[in-house]
C-alpha cells in the first residue's frame, strides 16, 4: 500500500469515524478510487459525478412559508366566477386534512389579473412584472405535489426528501457526492431574508448522518459572515499569521513523534481557516459591486434583504460554491390577521423578490453562468382554492395545500420557455404531468450529473438516498 | 484445479456440467477493508498466498450471512425468489435454484453460486445490474465453500419464520462466557481482557506496544473517567506515589480516586444524555424551552452512586409505575419525555403524539437493544427479523400514556404530565403566596355601592372626554401625493377619493384655535363611501398609516420643523399597544416598512371609529391662528392601504391619553343606558373598568408583586412518564407504509417474538417492558451496554456499528471479548465502574498510541489493538479541558442549564421570540454538559465540534477535523476568554524568573506532559515576536487583554502571552485524548 493510498484511509473524519466501513464503501463504489486518493487532502475537492453533468452549481430560492400558485403562476378563471361558493364537496377527498380550514370552505377567486408573456407565452400574475420579462428563461412546473401539510415538516421534506428531522439536506448530499470548486469557501452556504427564518431551522440545511464538513454554512447579515471568522479585539492578521504558525510547528513536531496522519489534517485545516477569514469578508462585501447592480438587483449594501442575498449568491457561485440556498420567509398568507392576507402580503412579498429573482437570471445569464448554474424557486407547497376565513376572519386568505403548487426553474440545462404540469379547474388536483417532490431532487441531481439511485450512504443498516425509495426524473424539463 | 478435487456434496445430488474451467482464481489483494474486520484481512492474505485451506474459519452466520443479507435478499429470500433461489436460509441454500444446487461444498471453482457472482459462463453477473461484490467478500464465500459449507446450528430454518424463534445472527443468541484463550507472552498481559486482545495479535502475528509514559496515561484515564485533563500537580503527586508505591500502584491509586470522583457522573452522563436525546427545548418549529435539567442532574447522581445499570433502566422506563414511586423515580422517567414535541399550528395533536411514540419506540430500542427497529415501523425489517407488527407491539407499550389536547388561538397542542418539585420551604412559600393571591383576586370581584358610584362616574367622565376637551381642526387647505383626492366635509372630517396607491402622503392645512396644544388626535372614520364601509382604502376597509407630523409655522415661511412627539396612543391597534414602531426607528428584521397604526378586519368591525392619540413633548403654544401642517404618511404598502376618512382635533387638556384608555370596541357600549345594556355588555364594562379603577390600583398592585414573588421561588419542574389507568393490556393498531392516516390491525403490548418472551411474572405493560430489557435472557442489553463503554473508551466499539448489532452491523471485532465483558456485568450486579476499572486497568488501554508507520498501515484504525487510542475530544471536552487549563472552570455540578457567551443571533432561527442572555459569574464557566441545548439552534461551537442537536437518539457521533473548528478554537469569545486566562495564569504562578520556565508551565497545563527543550524553544521565539508586535502598538495590546489584567505586568508581556496561550489551547494534542 502505497504512502497515499494509506492517507486516503487515515482521512477517517472525513466520513464516519468508520471510515470506509460507512462512507467510504459509498464513495468508493461512486468514485475511481485513484482520483478518490488524489483528492483525500480536502473532504470538499471537486469529485467526479457519475455522467457529464448539465450543471455545476445550484441556487436554490426557497420561498418559505408557501407562495400563493394561485396568485402567481395558476391562473384559475373558474376560481373567480364562483367565487365566495362552497367548494363542491367531491372536490375535496375523503378525510382530507387542513392545517386550519373547518367545516365546509368557500372558493376564493384571485384578486390579480393574469397575462400571458414572451414567445412561451407563459402565464404570469401582475404581481409578477419582472418575472415576466424572463418568461422565455424559465421553466415553469405547475404540478408539484408534496406529501406535508405543516411547514416545519414540508420544508424538512422539500430540502431532504423525509419528513424526518435529522436526514441530510440536498446542499449536503451534493457537496458530498461532488466536493466543492472552491478553495476557501464552504461547499454549501445558506442565506436568510425575510421575517424570520424558515420554521424548519437549521434542519433544512442540516448534513444529517452524513459528516458535518457537507452541512450548510449560514452566512450570517449581522455580525461575522462566518462565525468567528473575525478575530478577538487586539488580535492583527499578521499576529494571527504567527499564532498559526506558532500551533502548525509544535503540530507537525507531534506528527513526527506519534505518527498519527490526522495531525496533518489539522495542520490544513489551520491553513483553510486562516485563508477563510480574508476570503469570506471581501465575498460578502458588495460595496464595490457597480451602481448599475445595485440598480438591477435592488440591492443596499448593509441592509438585510432577499436583493442582496441574490446578488451574494452571483458571487458565491463565480467563487466555485457547489450548492447556495436562499430563505426568503413570509409567504404564509393565512389571512388570518392583517399581514397575513392575500391582497396585501402577496404583493408585499413580490415587490421584496420579484425583482432580484429575475436580475439573478439575467445576471447569470449576461456572465456567461447562467448554462452551468441551475437557478430553482418555490416554496414547501402550495395554498389552497378556498378561503380559510379562519376563526370567521373577513381577510382573504389561503390554507396549505400540498396537492398542487408551482415551482420554476431556470439555467443548468432545464429546458427554457416551457410550462409543464396542469391542475384542475379549481387548481385543486394535478391533473397533468404530476411531479412529486422526490422526481424533483431525482432531476436536479440529474442535472448535476448525479444518478440519484446511486448517490447513496449508508447508515444504520441501510443505504439511504435524497430520493429514498421513490423518484423519477422528469424528462419534459431537460433541455 | 480439476474435477479431481474431492468434493463433499450437499444433501442434494450435485449436476454441475464439467466444463473446462479457467477462471482466474487468484483473488485480488484488497487493503483490508475495516468493515469486514478480521475476517477480510485474514482472508485477503490468504487469498494472495492461495491457499485458502488455511485461512481461519469462516461462520456461516458471522461471515457470510451478513453478505448475503445486504446484496442477495432483495430478489432471494422470503418474499421474492428469481430463479426459485432462496439464500435466506441453510436449507434454501442447499436446495439450490431451478437450475440445481449452487454451493458444492469444498469447491468453490465450481460452484454456480461463485461463478455467478464473478459473471463467468456468460451468465448475467451477480447481484445483477448492481456493482460486482468487492474480491475480498467473494474470497470469504470461496473460503467457507472450500471449507465445506458448513452452516451452524439452528441454520437450517428460515431466518424470518416466526414459528421457530431460534435465532440464526449471532446478536440474539445469549452470550456465551469463554475463559480468555491462552496466549504466548503472558508477561505482557494483566487481565482477561488482555489475554482475548493478545490472543487475536498473535494470531495476526503482531505485537502491543510498550505501555504509555506515566504523564500521557494519567492524561488519558483523566479524562476518561472524569472527563477533565489533569493539573501538573495531579500528574506530580502521582508521579511522587509512583516513587513511593510503584507505578502500578500508583496508578490503580488514581483510577480509584477518579471513579470516586463526582466529575465521574459529570463525564459519563454526556454520552447516556445524546442516548437520551436530552435537551432543553421542545424541538419543531417554535422551538420552545422547557424544563429537564432534573433528568440530567439525575443521572449524574445515578452514575455517581454506580447505581446498577438493571435499576438504572427500570427507572428510565418506568419509574412511573413503581409502587410509590419517589420524586426521584419519577424524574427518572423523564428518559421518554425526551421525545421532541411539535406544537405547530395546525399539527393534528393525535399525530404529534404518534410521532413521539414512533421517537420512544426508536429510542428504546437503539439505546437497548442496538437494533434498528425503526426500518419495521412501515414493513417487516428488510434484513433483521423484526416484523411490522413486532414495532406496534412494542409502540403499544407507550400507548397508554395520559394526556391532554388543549386548543389555543393557532392550533391544538397535546401535553403530558409535568411535576413542580419544589423543596419543603419553597412548598411552604407557594401555599402561602398562592393563598393570598386567590383572596385578592376574590376582592377584585367583589362589587360594591361605592365602586358602583365610582364607575358610574367614570362612565360620564369617559362619555364627556371628547366634547369637553377636544377641538376639531377644520382643515384650510388638502393635498396628497400619488393621484389621491382629499375633499373636506362639513363637519371638518377629511375624505379620501382618486387612486389608492402604496405610497401616499395626505397634507393637511390647518390653524390653531387653542393656546396652548399639548396634544393631537387622528380618528379615523367609516363611510359608505369606502371599501366595506372604511375606514381604510384596501379592500377589506383596513388601512396602515405609518407616520404622522405635526408642523407649526414660525411665520418665516420656511418649512416647520417636526414637533417632537412623546407618546402615542391607541384605542385599537392590530399591532398591538406597543406604537412605538410607527416611526422607522426600529425597522424589523428585513424590508419591512414599520407597520404603524393598523386595524384588524378580520377580527373586529372596521366600521367602528377609532382614535389615536399623539401628545408632544413639550407643549405648543403659539398665539390663535398659526398655522399647522399635519402630515399623514402611508410608506412603502405593496396596495392602497391609506386612510379613507378621518377628523384631527387638539387639545390642551393635561391627560389627553384618557381619551384612548376606553377600548374603541367599548365606546358604543357606553353610549348605551346602562339599563339597555345587555347582562354581557354591562359585564365587558365592569370588567375593564377593573384594570383601571384607581379603587383598586392597591389589590392590582399587590396581586402583581405576589405573582413575581412566586416567579421568583424558582420552583423547578420535570417532565415525567404517566399513564391512564386502565385494565387492559395496552394495544397499539399497525399503521400500513408507517402512515399515521393508514391504520390497519389492532395489536396488544408485546416483545418482538424472536426475542425471549416477557417474563411471567410481569404485567404487559411499560414496567414489564422495563424488566424485559434487563432480563438475563436478553442477549443485547448487556453486550450493547459494554459495547458503548468499550468505544467511549478506545474510539470504537468491539462492535464498531455499536447502534447496529443486527446483520447489517458490522461484527464484532473480538466476539468472544464481548461475551465475556457482557457476562461479566450482569455477575457483576450490573455495576459499571467496576467494567470502566477493569478496562482500564488493562494493559490493552495502557499502552502507547505513537503508531509506527508499519502499524498504522497494517491497521490504520485501530481495530486490533495493538496501540493504544488516540483520537480528538467530543465537543464537552474540549470546552471542559480549555476551561480547566485556564483555570476558569467552575466545579459546581448541577443545577438548571447556563447560557455561556455566543455570537448575536444565533437564536434568531427559531420562529419565537426567546432570547439567550449570557451567564454571569461561574455560570459563563460551567461544564460543557449545563449548557443549554435549544434543538434548533444548539449552541454553535459544540455543533462545529460534531455534538449533536439531540433531535433524536444518538449512539455514535461523527468525528470531523475542519476549518471551521479552527475558527472557533482561534476566535469564540469563550475559547479567547480562556486563552486570556491561560496568559494571566501563567505570569501569575509560574516562577517570573524565566520565560523558558512559563512556557514550560503553560505547555503542562495544556497537554500535560513536559515539553521538550525544543518546543520550549519554539513557544518563546513565538512569544518574543508577539511580544515586538503588541510593544510597537500598545492600543492592540490592551484589547487583547481587556478584562484580564495582571497587576504589574507589562500589557505587551501579557498579550504576547495570550496569544501563544490562544495558540497552546489550539494545538492537536490539547484537543486529543493520546
Amino acid at each position: 500500500m502505497d504512502v497515499r493510498t494509506l492517507r486516503a484511509i487515515t482521512r477517517r473524519h472525513f466520513f464516519r469515524q468508520s471510515g470506509f466501513g460507512i462512507g467510504g464503501l459509498a464513495l468508493t463504489s461512486l468514485f475511481d478510487q485513484r482520483l478518490f486518493a488524489q483528492n483525500v487532502e480536502n473532504p470538499l475537492a471537486p469529485k467526479a459525478p457519475h455522467f457529464a453533468p448539465k450543471a455545476k452549481n445550484i441556487i436554490y430560492l426557497f420561498m418559505a412559508g408557501a407562495p400563493s400558485q394561485l396568485d402567481l403562476f395558476d391562473n384559475k378563471p373558474t376560481l373567480q366566477t364562483h367565487d365566495g361558493q362552497e367548494i363542491p364537496a367531491e372536490f375535496i377527498p375523503k378525510g382530507e386534512r387542513f392545517a386550519f380550514i373547518k367545516g365546509t370552505p368557500r372558493l376564493l377567486g384571485s384578486p390579480f389579473t393574469f397575462k400571458r408573456h414572451g414567445q412561451s407565452g407563459a402565464e404570469l400574475s401582475e404581481l409578477l412584472p419582472h418575472l415576466a420579462t424572463i418568461a422565455d428563461e424559465i421553466a415553469i412546473v405547475k404540478s408539484v405535489h408534496t406529501t406535508q401539510f405543516n411547514h416545519a415538516p414540508g420544508q424538512i421534506f422539500m430540502n431532504t426528501g423525509s419528513q424526518v428531522f435529522g436526514r441530510p439536506s440536498m446542499g449536503a448530499w451534493l457537496t458530498y457526492g461532488l466536493g466543492s470548486e472552491s478553495r476557501d469557501l464552504p461547499g454549501f452556504v445558506v442565506l436568510l431574508s425575510g421575517e424570520n427564518a424558515p420554521d424548519g431551522g437549521k434542519s433544512c440545511w442540516g448534513s444529517g448522518f452524513l459528516p458535518t464538513v457537507y452541512q450548510g454554512v449560514e452566512f450570517r447579515s449581522k455580525g461575522d459572515p462566518v462565525l468567528f471568522v473575525s478575530n478577538p479585539d487586539g488580535v492583527s492578521r499578521e499576529a494571527r499569521r504567527d499564532s498559526i504558525d506558532l500551533v502548525d510547528d509544535l503540530n507537525r513536531a507531534h506528527r513526527t513523534d506519534v505518527g498519527d496522519p490526522e495531525i496533518d489534517t489539522r495542520i490544513a485545516s489551520y491553513e483553510m481557516a486562516y485563508r477563510m477569514q480574508s476570503s469570506v469578508p471581501e465575498l460578502t462585501d458588495i460595496s464595490r459591486e457597480p451602481a448599475s447592480m445595485h440598480e438591477m438587483y435592488g440591492t443596499e449594501p448593509g441592509k438585510v434583504s432577499f436583493a442582496n442575498n441574490c446578488l451574494l449568491a452571483r458571487r458565491l457561485v463565480e467563487r466555485g460554491v457547489r450548492f447556495v440556498q436562499l430563505y426568503h420567509r413570509g409567504w404564509d398568507t393565512h389571512g388570518a390577521s392583517v399581514g397575513t392576507d392575500i391582497a396585501t402580503k402577496v404583493p408585499e412579498l413580490c415587490l421584496e423578490t420579484d425583482r432580484a429573482a429575475t436580475a439573478l437570471v439575467r445576471d447569470l445569464k449576461q456572465r456567461g453562468l447562467l448554462d452551468s448554474t441551475l437557478v430553482i424557486w418555490g416554496g414547501e407547497f402550495g395554498r389552497t382554492p378556498m378561503n380559510e376565513a379562519r376563526g370567521g376572519s373577513r381577510l382573504m386568505g389561503r390554507d396549505h395545500h400540498p396537492r398542487a403548487f408551482t415551482v420554476w426553474m431556470a439555467g443548468g440545462g432545464i429546458k427554457p420557455g416551457i410550462t409543464i404540469g396542469k391542475t384542475d379547474d379549481l387548481g385543486y388536483n394535478v391533473v397533468e404531468d404530476p411531479v412529486e417532490v422526490h422526481d424533483l431532487h431525482a432531476t436536479i441531481l440529474q442535472l448535476m450529473g448525479l444518478d440519484h439511485t446511486k448517490l447513496t450512504y449508508k447508515f444504520q443498516g441501510r443505504e439511504f438516498r435524497l430520493t429514498d425509495v421513490h423518484g423519477n426524473v422528469v424528462p419534459k424539463l431537460l433541455a | 484445479m480439476s474435477d479431481n478435487v474431492p468434493m463433499r456434496p450437499l444433501s442434494l445430488p450435485a449436476a454441475v456440467a464439467a466444463a473446462a474451467l479457467a477462471i482466474p482464481v487468484g483473488l485480488t489483494c484488497l487493503p483490508p477493508s475495516p468493515r469486514l474486520g478480521w475476517a477480510a484481512v485474514a482472508l485477503a492474505e490468504a487469498g494472495q498466498a492461495q491457499t485458502p485451506a488455511q485461512s481461519p474459519a469462516i461462520d456461516f452466520a458471522r461471515d457470510i450471512q451478513p453478505i448475503l443479507a445486504k446484496n442477495c435478499y432483495e430478489c432471494h429470500d422470503a418474499r421474492k425468489q428469481k430463479a426459485h433461489l432462496r439464500l435466506d436460509s441453510a436449507a434454501a441454500i442447499v436446495r439450490g435454484s431451478e437450475n440445481g444446487a449452487i454451493v458444492l461444498a469444498g469447491n468453490s471453482e465450481k460452484s454456480p453460486m461463485v461463478r455467478r457472482l464473478l459473471g463467468l459462463d456468460g451468465e448475467d453477473r451477480m447481484p445483477k445490474d448492481e456493482d460486482p461484490l468487492p474480491p475480498a467478500q467473494i474470497a470469504l464465500i470461496r473460503a467457507w465453500i472450500d471449507q465445506g459449507a458448513a452452516f451452524p446450528a439452528g441454520a437450517e430454518q428460515t431466518a424470518a419464520a416466526p414459528a421457530n424463534p431460534e435465532p440464526q445472527h449471532w446478536a440474539y443468541r445469549v452470550p456465551v462466557r469463554q475463559e480468555p484463550p491462552a496466549v504466548k507472552r503472558t508477561d505482557w498481559t494483566r487481565t482477561a481482557i488482555d489475554r482475548f486482545v493478545l490472543a487475536r495479535l498473535e494470531k495476526e502475528g503482531l505485537a502491543p506496544s510498550p505501555e504509555a509514559p506515566l504523564e500521557t496515561l494519567v492524561r488519558r484515564v483523566s479524562l476518561d473517567l472524569i472527563g477533565l485533563p489533569p493539573s501538573p500537580r495531579e500528574v506530580d503527586d502521582v508521579i511522587a506515589d509512583a516513587a513511593r508505591s510503584g507505578r502500578d500502584a500508583a496508578y490503580e491509586h488514581l483510577v480509584d480516586r477518579l471513579l470516586a470522583s463526582p466529575h465521574y457522573g459529570e463525564r459519563w452522563a454526556r454520552p447516556w444524555l445524546d442516548l437520551a436525546r436530552y435537551a432543553d427545548s421542545q424541538g419543531y418549529e417554535k422551538d420552545l424551552p422547557r424544563v429537564m435539567w432534573k433528568y440530567r442532574d439525575w443521572v449524574i447522581n445515578a452514575l455517581n452512586q454506580d447505581m446498577p445499570f438493571d435499576q438504572f433502566t427500570v427507572e428510565q422506563i418506568a419509574g412511573d409505575m413503581l409502587p410509590n414511586p419517589t420524586s426521584d423515580q419519577l424524574v427518572a422517567s423523564g428518559f421518554h419525555r425526551n421525545s421532541m414535541t411539535n406544537e405547530e399550528g395546525g399539527i393534528d395533536p393525535d399525530e404529534a403524539l404518534y410521532e413521539v411514540l414512533v421517537d420512544r419506540v426508536n429510542t428504546t430500542a437503539t439505546v437497548w437493544l442496538g437494533t434498528t427497529l425503526g426500518c419495521a415501523q412501515c414493513h417487516n425489517h428488510k434484513y433483521d427479523p423484526f416484523t411490522q407488527k413486532d414495532y406496534y407491539r412494542m409502540m403499544a407499550f407507550f400507548q397508554n400514556t395520559d394526556y391532554q389536547s388543549r386548543t389555543f388561538s393557532d392550533g391544538t397542542r397535546f401535553s403530558e404530565a409535568i411535576i413542580d418539585l419544589p423543596t419543603p420551604d419553597q412548598e411552604t412559600k407557594r401555599k402561602a403566596i398562592q393563598a393570598e393571591i386567590d383572596k385578592l383576586n376574590d376582592q377584585m370581584k367583589v362589587t360594591t355601592p361605592a365602586f358602583e358610584r365610582e364607575q358610574a362616574d367614570w362612565e360620564q367622565a369617559a362619555k364627556a372626554e371628547a366634547s369637553l376637551h377636544w377641538v376639531t381642526l377644520a382643515p384650510k387647505q388638502l393635498e396628497a401625493t400619488g393621484g389621491v383626492q382629499l375633499t373636506a366635509m362639513a363637519d371638518g372630517s377629511v375624505i379620501a377619493s382618486g387612486a389608492s396607491p402604496g405610497d401616499t402622503t395626505y397634507t393637511v392645512h390647518a390653524v390653531t384655535t387653542l393656546p396652548r396644544i399639548t396634544a393631537i388626535r387622528l380618528e379615523a372614520l367609516p363611510d359608505p363611501s369606502l371599501p366595506k364601509g372604511g375606514p381604510g382604502r384596501d379592500i377589506y376597509g383596513n388601512f396602515q398609516m405609518n407616520g404622522f407630523e405635526v408642523g407649526a409655522s414660525t411665520g418665516s415661511g420656511q418649512a416647520p420643523d417636526p414637533l417632537a412627539i412623546s407618546a402615542i396612543r391607541a384605542d385599537d391597534s392590530a399591532g398591538g399597544a406597543n406604537l412605538d414602531t410607527f416611526f422607522p426607528k426600529m425597522l424589523p428584521r428585513g424590508a419591512h416598512a414599520p407597520r404603524g397604526w393598523q386595524i384588524d378586519a378580520s377580527r373586529e368591525d372596521p366600521r367602528r371609529p377609532r382614535q389615536i392619540v399623539f401628545t408632544f413633548d413639550k407643549p405648543l403654544a403659539v398665539p390663535i391662528g398659526t398655522p399647522l401642517t399635519i402630515r399623514l404618511k402611508h410608506q412603502a404598502a405593496a396596495v392602497g392601504q391609506a386612510i379613507g376618512r378621518f377628523t384631527l382635533s387638539a387639545t390642551a387638556s393635561a391627560t389627553p391619553e384618557r381619551i384612548v384608555q376606553l377600548p374603541a370596541r367599548l365606546r358604543p357600549i357606553l353610549a348605551i343606558p346602562v339599563a339597555q345594556r345587555t347582562e354581557q355588555q354591562q359585564k365587558d364594562v365592569t370588567a375593564f373598568y377593573r384594570t383601571i379603577a384607581p379603587s383598586l390600583k392597591p389589590t392590582r398592585d399587590q396581586i402583581a408583586d405576589l405573582q413575581k414573588q412566586l416567579r421568583a421561588l424558582g420552583i423547578p419542574t420535570a417532565l415525567v412518564m404517566h399513564d391512564k389507568t386502565s385494565y387492559e393490556r395496552p394495544s397499539a393498531y399497525v399503521r400500513r407504509r408507517g402512515a399515521f392516516l393508514d391504520k390497519g390491525e389492532l395489536v396488544y403490548a408485546d416483545v418482538p417474538a424472536i426475542l425471549h418472551s416477557l417474563p411471567d411474572d410481569q404485567m404487559p405493560n411499560r414496567l414489564g417492558l422495563a424488566r424485559w430489557l434487563v432480563d438475563e435472557r436478553n442477549p443485547l442489553t448487556a453486550r450493547v451496554t459494554v459495547n458503548r463503554a468499550w468505544e467511549q473508551f478506545f474510539g470504537r466499539g468491539i462492535v464498531e456499528t455499536s447502534e447496529d448489532f443486527g446483520t447489517q452491523g458490522s461484527p464484532p471485532s473480538h466476539p468472544e471479548l464481548l461475551d465475556w465483558l457482557a457476562t461479566d456485568l450482569v455477575r457483576g450486579g450490573w455495576h459499571m465502574k467496576p467494567v470502566h476499572k477493569a478496562i482500564v486497568m488493562s494493559a490493552t488501554y495502557r499502552q502507547s498510541s505513537v503508531g509506527t508507520t508499519a502499524s498504522v498501515e497494517r491497521d490504520p484504525y485501530n481495530r486490533l489493538l495493538a496501540r493504544g487510542p488516540r483520537f480528538r475530544l467530543e465537543a464537552e471536552m474540549v470546552r471542559d479541558g480549555v476551561l480547566a487549563a485556564s483555570g476558569l472552570l467552575s466545579q459546581k455540578i448541577g443545577g438548571p442549564s447556563v447560557y455561556p457567551p455566543q455570537p448575536d443571533g444565533i437564536w434568531d432561527i427559531p420562529y419565537s421570540s426567546e432570547k439567550w442572555m449570557p451567564s454571569d459569574g461561574e455560570d459563563r464557566y460551567r461544564r460543557g454538559l449545563y449548557v443549554f441545548i435549544r434543538r434548533s439552534a444548539a449552541y454553535p461551537s459544540f455543533m462545529t465540534f460534531d455534538a449533536t442537536s439531540r433531535e433524536h437518539t444518538t449512539v455514535r457521533r461523527v468525528r470531523t477535523n475542519t476549518p471551521l473548528q479552527a475558527l472557533v478554537a482561534l476566535n469564540d469569545e469563550a475559547f479567547f476568554e480562556a486563552a486570556q486566562a491561560l496568559a494571566a495564569r501563567v505570569l501569575r504562578e509560574a516562577p517570573a524568573t524565566s520565560n523558558d520556565a512559563r512556557a514550560t508551565y503553560a505547555f503542562r497545563l495544556v497537554a500535560t506532559r513536559m515539553p521538550s527543550t525544543t518546543e520550549v524553544g519554539r513557544i518563546c521565539a513565538a512569544l518574543d515576536k508577539q511580544l515586538q508586535r503588541f510593544r510597537s502598538d500598545p492600543a492592540a495590546a490592551a484589547k487583547a487583554i481587556k478584562g484580564k489584567e495582571v497587576q504589574g505586568v507589562d500589557p505587551a508581556e501579557q498579550a504576547a502571552w495570550t496569544l501563544v496561550a490562544n495558540a497552546l489551547l489550539n494545538l492537536d494534542e490539547t484537543l486529543t485524548k493520546e
